[in-house]
């Protein structure tokens, strides 16, 4: 096995109940390269994201994960804790001695929330809090469940961005996105 | 001690979830000496088993969300990616509602102890009793929250009931042990290698539901 794929996925099937979800997908997520998961709503996307985690098993075929620093995930839900104000939940996220933690709170427009409650912020703005996971991590591969959904234009650029710049660093990330962004990827259909 | 520090910090700003088992305990102690005479016999007779109740209810009560919100949000999902031992966290969090519920509840226990039979000694005695039930308890009743994860945490702590029931009856004996003076460390080292398995089995059977949970 090539040891420059990060995930490795052969024949992965899923069924709930006899229903079939998706079979037979293949495909891999070498380093520096970006995955795209396609597919309509109730198609298995963030099924298929959960297997690749490692939090659902999939009821048939194999997945290997070679990721050696770990894996940053941001789904649907932002794991934020409503009644913490931004710097508490900095601090719960481990990201409060991140060296560019500044940088990116100035870029996401979050330094004057700091200490707001979260329940006192918009679905953006709590967002945009969850995304600094994403900004300051250091792992090897990206996970994103729909990344975009409830960001401004102006954020999703920011992540667009980013996003390409981590491929340029060699790590590799798999996202579903129902909003166009651009990310250069190869695409993964499931239907 | 990171993972200590942060289940702390959460816990902290959460008043009501330590701050109301530990009123529901005080008021159920208050409540006890109105519902019968004020005479040091009669106020005797029925404490201790008020008492017992009240921890076991106090920590019922303290279970309620330990996991559902953080189930919810979708902290469940980051730790159970990051950390290989799912079980060490709740270790952790069973340890940190302890900290917040269970030792205020065993100092309360000592105190209203001392002020229905005016006996120290025999209040001291009560105090590491209240300690280590209160610890048996809350793994009981955690383990039942986990089970219930997403149905209610009332159904859980009916499922995991008739484990404590033993508890209670150890509790029982050991207060006749204390007023007769008879093996009182008999009783202490009894609930202690109780507690010393159920400290051991509950953080890895609760990790297992919960990731059974997840799935």
């Amino acid at each position: 096995m090539n040891n420059n794929y990060l995930i490795v996925a052969e024949n992965i099937g899923y069924k709930i109940n006899e229903n079939k979800l998706f079979h037979n997908l293949s495909f891999d997520v070498a380093e520096g390269e970006a995955l795209h998961i396609c597919g309509d709503n109730g198609s298995g996307k963030s099924t298929l994201i959960r297997i690749i985690l490692g939090i659902t098993k999939q009821t048939k075929g194999n997945i290997k994960n070679n990721s050696s620093h770990g894996i940053t995930y941001l789904g649907h839900k932002n794991a934020i804790k409503n009644y913490l104000t931004l710097e508490d939940n900095i601090l719960l996220m481990e990201l409060n001695d991140k060296e560019e933690l500044n940088k990116y709170i100035e870029i996401l427009n979050l330094r004057k929330y700091m200490d707001v409650i979260a329940a006192n912020l918009s679905f953006g703005q709590q967002k945009k809090l969850a995304l600094l996971r994403i900004f300051l991590n250091n792992s090897d591969l990206i996970i994103l469940d729909e990344p975009f959904v409830g960001l401004d234009i102006e954020t999703q650029d920011i992540l667009s961005e980013f996003l390409n710049n981590q491929l340029k660093i060699n790590k590799s990330i798999i996202y579903t996105s129902h909003i166009s962004c651009q990310i250069e990827s190869k695409i993964l259909k499931i239907n | 001690m990171k993972i200590i520090r942060l289940e702390f910090l959460k816990l902290k700003k959460k008043t009501r979830t330590w701050l109301g088992p530990v009123l529901v305990f005080w008021l159920m102690m208050i409540a006890y000496p109105l519902t019968v005479e004020f005479l040091q016999e009669k106020l005797e007779v029925g404490f201790f088993s008020v008492l017992w109740i009240a921890i076991l209810i106090s920590m019922m009560l303290a279970t309620e969300d330990i996991f559902l919100e953080d189930f919810n949000d979708g902290t469940l999902e980051q730790i159970m990616i990051k950390t290989s031992s799912f079980s060490t966290l709740v270790s952790v969090k069973i340890l940190t509602y302890w900290i917040f519920v269970g030792i205020p509840i065993s100092i309360l226990s000592f105190i209203f102890s001392f002020g229905t039979t005016e006996d120290l000694a025999l209040s001291l005695m009560i105090f590491p009793l209240s300690i280590i039930s209160s610890y048996i308890f809350l793994n009981l009743f955690v383990m039942g929250n986990a089970l219930s994860l997403n149905k209610g945490s009332v159904l859980g702590a009916l499922v995991t009931m008739p484990l404590a029931l033993p508890v209670l009856i150890v509790l029982g004996k050991s207060i006749i042990a204390i007023q007769l003076n008879i093996n009182y460390l008999g009783f202490i080292f009894l609930l202690l290698g109780c507690l010393s398995i159920i400290i051991v089995t509950v953080p890895l059977v609760v990790s297992y539901i919960i990731k059974a949970h997840l799935e």
